[in-house]
C-alpha cells in the first residue's frame, strides 16, 4: 500500500487537479471502445467486405480520438494544472550579502555636502549601481543587511530579486547617526550560518566610513570568519578630503580612533579571508569597483528556478475540441447502405393461364 | 381459361405461375404433371390388346368391333401425377439484411404456394435457422389460402442464428420421393457447406434461389464511412469507401457469384437470382423451362 502510494505520489508530484472527484468521469473514456458515433449497418457476412488496412487504421484512429476527447474533457473539467515547481539548475553566481551603511553621512554627496542640482548622494549612487549589479546577476541568492547605530537584518538569503530590488531601493532613506561596522559584519556573517550550499559566498560591505570595532566583537568576527569561508569586499565610498584606507598617517597618529578606516582595513585583512577593498571617490569609481566584484564572483552555483503553476485546462479543452471535430467530420462523412429488400416487385402479373394446359 | 381466383385475400395481386418438370414424377396422386408408366386416366395414349392390359373397364367397344380379327382393345392413358413442392428458406442471421425475408422472399413463397395449389400439388414450407423453425414452417398441404399463410409466416419470421444446420434438418424431413425444392438463401456459407447441402438434397429437383442485394453491389457509395456489423457473428468494422475499394469490392462480389454459378453448374442446377425485388416474368420463364 505504501509502495503504491509512493508510486502515485511520484507520478502526480508535478501535476494536480482542482476537483479530483471529477476524475471519476474518466471511466467514461472506455465508452469509445464500446460504441462508435456511427449507426451500425448490418451486413450479411463480414467476408463480403474486402480486407482494407486503411479502413482498419481509420477505425482505430477514430476510437482513439474518442478516448482522447473524453479524457481531455474530463481533465479539463477537473482543472488539470502543473504545480508550481522549482527546478535545480547550474549557473554562475554566488550567495551574496549586501551590508549597507545607513549612517546619515551616506546621504551626502561625494563632496561631503548635501547633494544639490545634478549631484548624486552616495546612497543614491550606491542604490543605482547596486540595483544594476543585482539585475546583472539573476542567479544569485542575495541577503540584505544594514547597519548604523545597530545592525538591521533586512532580508535573509533569497532568490526573489524583486524583494532585493525593493530593499536596495530603500537604502537612500535618510539614515541614522552612527556606524557600527563590527556588529553589522557579525550579522552579515551569521546570514550564512544555515546556508549549507557549496556556492561561493561573499559579503559586500558598502560604507562611507568606519568606526572602532569593540575587542569582543573583533574576537567574535575572527571566530565567525574561521567557521564561515567567504569572500569579503569592502566598497569604501570615500568622501573627498576624508582619509583613505591606504593612507598611512604620520607616525604617532596611527591609532584606531584617529584612522578607523585604515584600521578596519587592517583588521579585515587579518581575518584570513579572501578580501579586497575598493576605494571609490566618485560614482564612476563605484561602478568600476562593482564590475570588478561582478567579475570575481562567477563560480558555478546550483540554484533553484521557480516555474509557476501552469493551468492546462485550456489546452485540454483545445485537444478535446480537435478530437471532437475529427469525430464530427467522420460522422458527417457517414454514408449508408440502402437495401432494396422491402421494395416489392412492380412487375406486371402474368395473364392467368390454364395451368393444366400450360403444363 | 380465365379462372381469376377470388377466394384469397391476396389473389388480386398474385397470379399463379405454371411450372413444368423435366422429369416424370412418381407416386399415385393424380396431378398436373405427366407421370411415369401407364395409367387408367389422364391423356389418351393408345389402344392395346386386352391381353396386354387386362383391364376390362377400359375396353373400347367401338374400336374392338371395328377390328376384323375380333380382338378386344383397351384404352391406355398417360397418367398425370402430382409432385410435392417444398420451399426451404434459410433464416440464418445473414438473411436479416435488408428485410429480404419479409419482402421478396415472402412474396416468392406466396406465389409458389399459390402456383402449387392451383396445379394440384402439395406445398410445404421450411424456415431454417439453427433447426427447422416450426413457427415459419408449414407441412405439405394443398388447402386453399395456403399462400396467405405462407406469406404471413415468412413475414413474421425473424432470421437469427448462424450456419445452415436447419437446412440440413429440413432436407431430412422432405418427402421420400423426388420433389421440386426451392432452396432460398443468400448462399454466403462456405462452398463446402453448400456442396454438402446439395448432396443432402440429391433426391430432389433443386431450384436454388440466390438472394442478392444491390446495396452491396452497384449501389455502394463511392466515398464515405460506413460501419458494418456482421449479422451472424456481430463483428463490426468501419469501412472507408473510396473508388478503389469499391472496385475491389465489386470484383470480389463478381468472383463470388462466378464461383457459386460454377458450383451449381457442376450439379446441373440452374439458379434463380432474387435481386432486390421479385421479378415474376423471369421466374415464370425459368419455371416453364422446367
Amino acid at each position: 500500500m505504501n509502495a503504491a502510494g509512493a508510486v502515485w505520489e511520484g507520478l502526480t508530484r508535478g501535476w494536480g487537479v482542482d476537483h479530483p472527484a471529477v476524475l471519476a468521469l474518466l471511466l467514461l473514456a472506455v465508452l469509445p471502445l464500446l460504441a462508435t458515433p456511427f449507426r451500425r449497418r448490418g451486413i450479411a457476412a463480414a467476408s463480403l467486405i474486402p480486407d482494407d488496412p486503411l479502413s482498419r487504421l481509420l477505425g482505430a484512429g477514430l476510437r482513439l480520438a474518442g478516448i482522447v476527447a473524453m479524457v481531455a474533457l474530463v481533465l479539463g473539467l477537473a482543472g488539470l494544472h502543473r504545480r508550481e515547481q522549482s527546478v535545480e539548475r547550474e549557473g554562475t553566481g554566488a550567495h551574496l550579502v549586501l551590508l549597507l551603511d545607513r549612517s546619515s553621512s551616506m546621504d551626502n554627496s561625494f563632496a561631503g555636502r548635501a547633494p544639490t542640482g545634478d549631484q548624486e548622494s552616495k546612497s543614491a549612487a550606491a542604490k543605482r549601481l547596486l540595483a544594476e549589479f543585482v539585475a546583472r546577476r539573476p542567479h544569485d541568492r542575495i541577503a540584505v543587511a544594514a547597519f548604523s547605530t545597530s545592525p538591521m537584518p533586512v532580508l535573509p538569503l533569497t532568490d526573489h530579486h524583486e524583494v532585493v530590488d525593493a530593499a536596495i531601493d530603500a537604502i537612500d532613506r535618510p539614515g541614522l547617526a552612527f556606524t557600527d561596522v563590527g556588529r553589522g559584519l557579525a550579522l552579515a556573517f551569521s546570514s550564512f550560518a544555515d546556508d549549507t550550499d557549496e556556492a561561493s559566498r561573499a559579503v559586500l560591505l558598502v560604507s562611507d566610513g568606519a568606526a572602532l570595532i569593540d575587542r569582543r566583537v573583533q574576537e567574535a568576527l575572527r571566530d565567525a570568519a574561521a567557521r564561515t569561508p567567504l569572500h569579503l569586499y569592502w566598497l569604501f565610498l570615500r568622501t573627498r578630503g576624508a582619509q583613505g584606507i591606504y593612507d598611512v598617517p604620520a607616525s604617532g597618529d596611527d591609532s584606531a580612533q584617529a584612522n578607523p578606516e585604515r584600521h578596519l582595513h587592517l583588521f579585515l585583512q587579518s581575518l584570513g579571508l579572501p578580501y579586497r577593498a575598493f576605494e571609490a571617490t566618485s560614482p564612476e569609481a563605484v561602478a568600476q569597483a562593482i564590475s570588478e566584484i561582478d567579475r570575481q564572483e562567477t563560480r558555478p552555483i546550483r540554484y533553484a528556478e521557480r516555474i509557476p503553476r501552469r493551468d492546462l485546462a485550456r489546452p485540454a479543452f483545445l485537444i478535446a475540441a480537435l478530437a471532437v471535430a475529427l469525430l464530427l467530420a467522420a460522422k458527417l462523412a457517414e454514408r449508408q447502405l440502402r437495401p432494396a429488400g422491402r421494395r416489392l416487385a412492380g412487375a406486371t402479373p402474368l395473364p392467368a393461364a390454364d395451368l393444366r394446359r400450360a403444363a | 381459361m380465365t379462372a381469376t381466383p377470388r377466394d384469397t385475400p391476396t389473389a388480386d395481386d398474385l397470379r399463379p405461375l405454371p411450372y413444368r418438370l423435366r422429369w416424370r414424377p412418381e407416386g399415385i396422386f393424380p396431378g398436373a404433371h405427366p407421370g411415369r408408366g401407364e395409367g387408367a386416366e389422364g391423356e389418351f395414349r393408345r389402344h392395346v390388346s386386352l391381353l396386354r392390359q387386362p383391364d376390362p373397364r377400359r375396353i373400347d367397344l367401338r374400336v374392338s368391333l371395328r377390328d376384323p380379327y375380333g380382338e378386344l382393345h383397351v384404352r391406355q392413358f398417360a397418367p398425370r401425377r402430382a409432385v410435392p413442392v417444398a420451399m426451404l428458406v434459410d433464416l440464418s442471421g445473414s438473411m436479416r439484411f435488408g428485410a429480404a425475408v419479409a419482402g421478396p422472399v415472402a412474396e416468392l413463397g406466396a406465389l409458389l404456394a399459390l402456383s402449387a395449389v392451383r396445379s394440384g400439388d402439395n406445398f410445404a414450407l421450411f424456415g431454417c435457422d439453427d433447426g427447422v423453425n416450426e413457427a415459419a414452417s408449414l407441412p405439405l398441404s394443398r388447402r386453399r389460402g395456403l399462400e396467405a399463410e405462407v406469406r404471413e409466416r415468412l413475414m413474421a419470421a425473424r432470421p437469427r442464428g448462424a450456419g445452415a444446420a436447419g437446412l440440413f434438418e429440413a432436407s431430412g424431413r422432405l418427402p421420400g420421393r423426388r420433389s421440386l425444392v426451392f432452396l432460398v438463401s443468400d448462399f454466403l456459407m462456405p462452398a463446402g457447406e453448400i456442396e454438402r447441402l446439395l448432396d443432402a438434397l440429391w433426391r430432389h429437383d433443386v431450384v436454388p434461389v440466390v438472394l442478392r442485394d444491390g446495396a452491396l453491389e452497384e449501389d455502394l457509395p463511392r466515398w464515405g464511412l460506413i460501419e458494418l456489423g456482421d449479422l451472424e457473428t456481430g463483428a463490426a468494422r468501419l469501412v472507408f469507401m473510396r473508388p478503389a475499394l469499391r472496385a475491389r469490392w465489386l470484383r470480389a462480389a463478381r468472383a463470388r457469384q462466378a464461383a457459386l454459378a460454377g458450383l451449381f453448374a457442376r450439379r446441373g442446377l440452374r439458379p434463380v437470382t432474387l435481386k432486390d425485388a421479385l421479378d415474376t416474368d423471369a421466374l415464370a420463364q425459368r419455371l416453364m423451362e422446367g
